[in-house]
């Protein structure tokens, strides 16, 4: 069901494309390191020099052999709105992607492509765990045009002319992290902190055996490297970031400095927001800003390495308020109020009931919660997909219930332990804005800006104390259900026949 | 809180004025008994061959709490069915269910993703479906069992009909 008649601009998207000849060579380098690492130092010591370098040069032809194969038979092409991906010589698979399902495209270049001036294309499609369409690799400038095209049919019903043969237009900076102060922030993690206690108890350790084992201190070492490892991925990830906008107000994230990763992020894929708030940042006034779009692997599952969902690794209550104004539009972090849960709840909530909350804001869902590390989720009532009100036997007991505000993303908003009238308000409330806000604004189109009378930055969000300003009193439980039925649009056929494999 | 004058509030029973809860069929209740004493059945059974081989003390008094558990269990059966409660309004699907944890689902029509209907052997023999909804958000659950078959495919049917895909589904 190719809907035809976009202009043949731009390269030859529509017939068929290879990725780039070297990238047998780059994806085989990948395989040859781990099949060293797999045969190890002893098979080295007991093979001898030669042997090893020889049993390494017959797997490493093998690899390249087998990645050149796979690189034949691999080729893609827009067809309409769709992209095609060929792979795979005996198993064949054919793949359409249907473009308008398009999250966020994101380019990365790891170190090997960095040298070669390279770069592999993923797509975000929700419904694969994993990262749908590695496209590995490109050069640099057909990855470029290629985002820009699968973004441009991506976007709306009717793509405007397609720029892709365009040079990209320079998009405007918003925000830059400075190293320094990304260093700092991950000296201030509790792994960091961790450094010293742990060197201090190894030494002992050693003054009190009197003796320097080789395994004593090779087990020490890989056992803090494990711990201290994360700090410094996060530094070697985030470096460098830069966040801009292009024309069409997307986002465009640029960071990492062994691998670099571009990603582009139209406002209306930002399933949520969550601000964090570190103890240990709390001196510097620091705060650290992810979004979440759906299709990328779930936060339990992708741990916080492999996924791309940082918005400002570290950064002040200016930055990150200019940064959700961007991310969703309309939104201003230091104006969200939120109200705390009725004072019974101090029972299940002993020190940091003050530190929950949930209010309605003009077009986001605010709840926060934690002492320690405060966070803060921002759930925009168009991306609500759907409102659950949980009680537990002891919440029954204080008559309270917690509203849970699902999002494809996998985070949801979560107002924990309301008082009950007021959580099926809340929830109620919910239903009718997402609906709402869904009704009311094409999904392609952001929302008007909300316009407040800005406050003053210095009130940071989570020591908000205001009274319950946003939420609505609780009696009132509108009844919804409008009876206004509006007209049922015709189904997207896209959704529902899956473009048959050829 | 100021508590306003408004019907009494409980938890199984929100919005009663506004919302028509519909139950689901008391059949149902048999299924749940039918699998309770299964799994009863296993239990003690094993326990008392452990009894029959060990001889402990242990095995007895294991098998009077499965049995306890079990009458309890029974007991708490039909109420626990009657909790299922669904209700149709003309944007979402309203889920309840839950005794000891209450749940209350809002899913709207227009975030479905699909619809499954499926009957076990039980169901099947008692001429019941479960119907669920699928959202792109794998935390939302809004299942349905024990509706009559009739009434499982003209859900269905109104899902899908009403199902309106806004070309991004999300």
């Amino acid at each position: 069901m190719s809907t035809a008649g976009f202009p043949q601009a731009g390269p030859d998207l529509e017939t068929r494309q290879r990725l780039h000849p070297l990238s047998p060579l780059l994806n085989g380098a990948k395989s040859i390191v781990v099949i060293v690492a797999a045969l190890s130092w002893q098979t080295f010591n007991q093979l001898g020099a030669a042997h090893f370098a020889a049993v390494v040069a017959v797997l490493a032809i093998g690899v390249v052999i087998f990645s050149v194969v796979g690189w034949w038979s691999t080729g893609y092409h827009v067809v309409g709105r769709e992209l095609r991906i060929a792979e795979g010589l005996i198993w064949r698979r054919n793949r359409a992607i249907p473009l308008d399902r398009l999250q966020a495209v994101e380019l990365r270049r790891p170190l090997l492509a960095q040298l070669t001036g390279l770069a592999e294309l993923r797509l975000e499609v929700v419904g694969g765990g994993k990262t749908e369409a590695p496209l590995a690799y490109l050069t640099v400038q057909n990855a470029t045009i290629l985002r820009e095209r699968l973004l441009a049919l991506s976007g709306h019903a009717a793509a405007p002319d397609l720029p892709s043969a365009v040079p990209v237009a320079p998009d405007t900076p918003l925000f830059q992290v400075r190293n320094q102060d990304l260093l700092v922030s991950q000296l201030l993690t509790p792994q960091a902190f961790f450094l010293p206690i742990g060197i201090a108890w190894v030494a002992t350790q050693f003054v009190m055996e009197g003796s320097w084992t080789f395994i004593g201190i090779a087990s020490t070492v890989t056992a803090m490297a494990g711990v201290l490892l994360q700090p410094i991925r996060r530094v070697l990830r985030d470096w460098d970031f830069r966040l801009g906008r292009d024309r069409e107000t997307r986002l465009v994230l640029h960071y990492g400095l062994l691998e670099t990763r571009s990603q582009v992020v139209p406002p209306h894929r930002v399933q949520t927001v969550r601000v964090n708030w570190p103890l240990l940042w709390r001196p510097a006034r620091w705060l650290n800003l992810r979004l979440d779009i759906a299709g990328y692997s779930l936060p339990e599952a992708g741990g916080d390495d492999k996924s791309s969902d940082r918005l400002m690794p570290v950064g002040d209550i200016a930055a990150a308020r200019t940064l959700v104004a961007a991310a969703l539009p309309g939104v201003d972090l230091t104006a969200l109020a939120t109200s705390p849960p009725p004072l019974r709840a101090r029972w299940l909530h002993p020190v940091a009931l003050r530190f929950y909350g949930a209010g309605l804001a003009p077009s986001v869902f605010v709840t926060r919660a934690g002492r320690v590390t405060r966070e803060m989720t921002l759930v925009p009532y168009a991306r609500i997909q759907s409102v659950r009100v949980v009680q537990g036997p002891l919440q029954r007991m204080l008559g309270l219930a917690t509203v849970v505000a699902d999002t494809a993303g996998g985070r949801a908003g979560m107002a924990r332990d309301r008082d009950l009238a007021e959580a099926w308000a809340l929830a109620d409330e919910l239903a009718t804005r997402a609906r709402q806000a869904r009704d009311s604004i094409p999904p392609a189109v952001p929302t008007p800006p909300f316009v407040s009378a800005p406050p003053s930055v210095s009130a940071p969000p989570s020591v908000s104390a205001q009274p319950a300003a946003a939420l609505p009193p609780a009696p009132p439980a509108p009844p919804a259900a409008p009876p206004t039925g509006a007209p049922v649009t015709p189904v997207d056929e896209t959704f529902w026949q899956r473009p048959s494999q050829p | 809180m100021s508590e306003p004058p408004r019907t009494v509030v409980d938890a199984l029973e929100p919005w009663p004025d506004t919302v028509a809860w519909r139950p689901v069929s008391s059949k149902l209740i048999v299924i749940e008994l039918i699998n309770l004493a299964v799994w009863l059945a296993v239990l003690i059974a094993g326990l008392s061959v452990g009894w029959a081989l060990g001889g402990q003390i242990l095995w007895p008094i294991g098998i009077t709490a499965v049995v306890l558990l079990g009458a309890w269990r029974a007991l708490v059966a039909a109420r626990a069915v009657r909790a299922w409660g669904y209700a149709e309004r003309d944007k979402d699907l309203l889920v309840r269910h839950g005794l000891l944890v209450r749940h209350l689902s809002i899913v709207p029509y227009a975030r479905m993703q699909y619809v499954d209907v499926t009957a076990g052997p039980l169901e099947r023999a008692f001429g019941l479906a479960t119907v669920q909804l699928h959202t792109a958000a794998a935390a939302s659950d809004a299942r349905i069992p024990g509706l009559p078959p009739e009434e499982a495919s003209r859900l269905r049917d109104r899902l899908t009909a009403l199902g309106e895909d806004r070309a991004e589904g999300l």
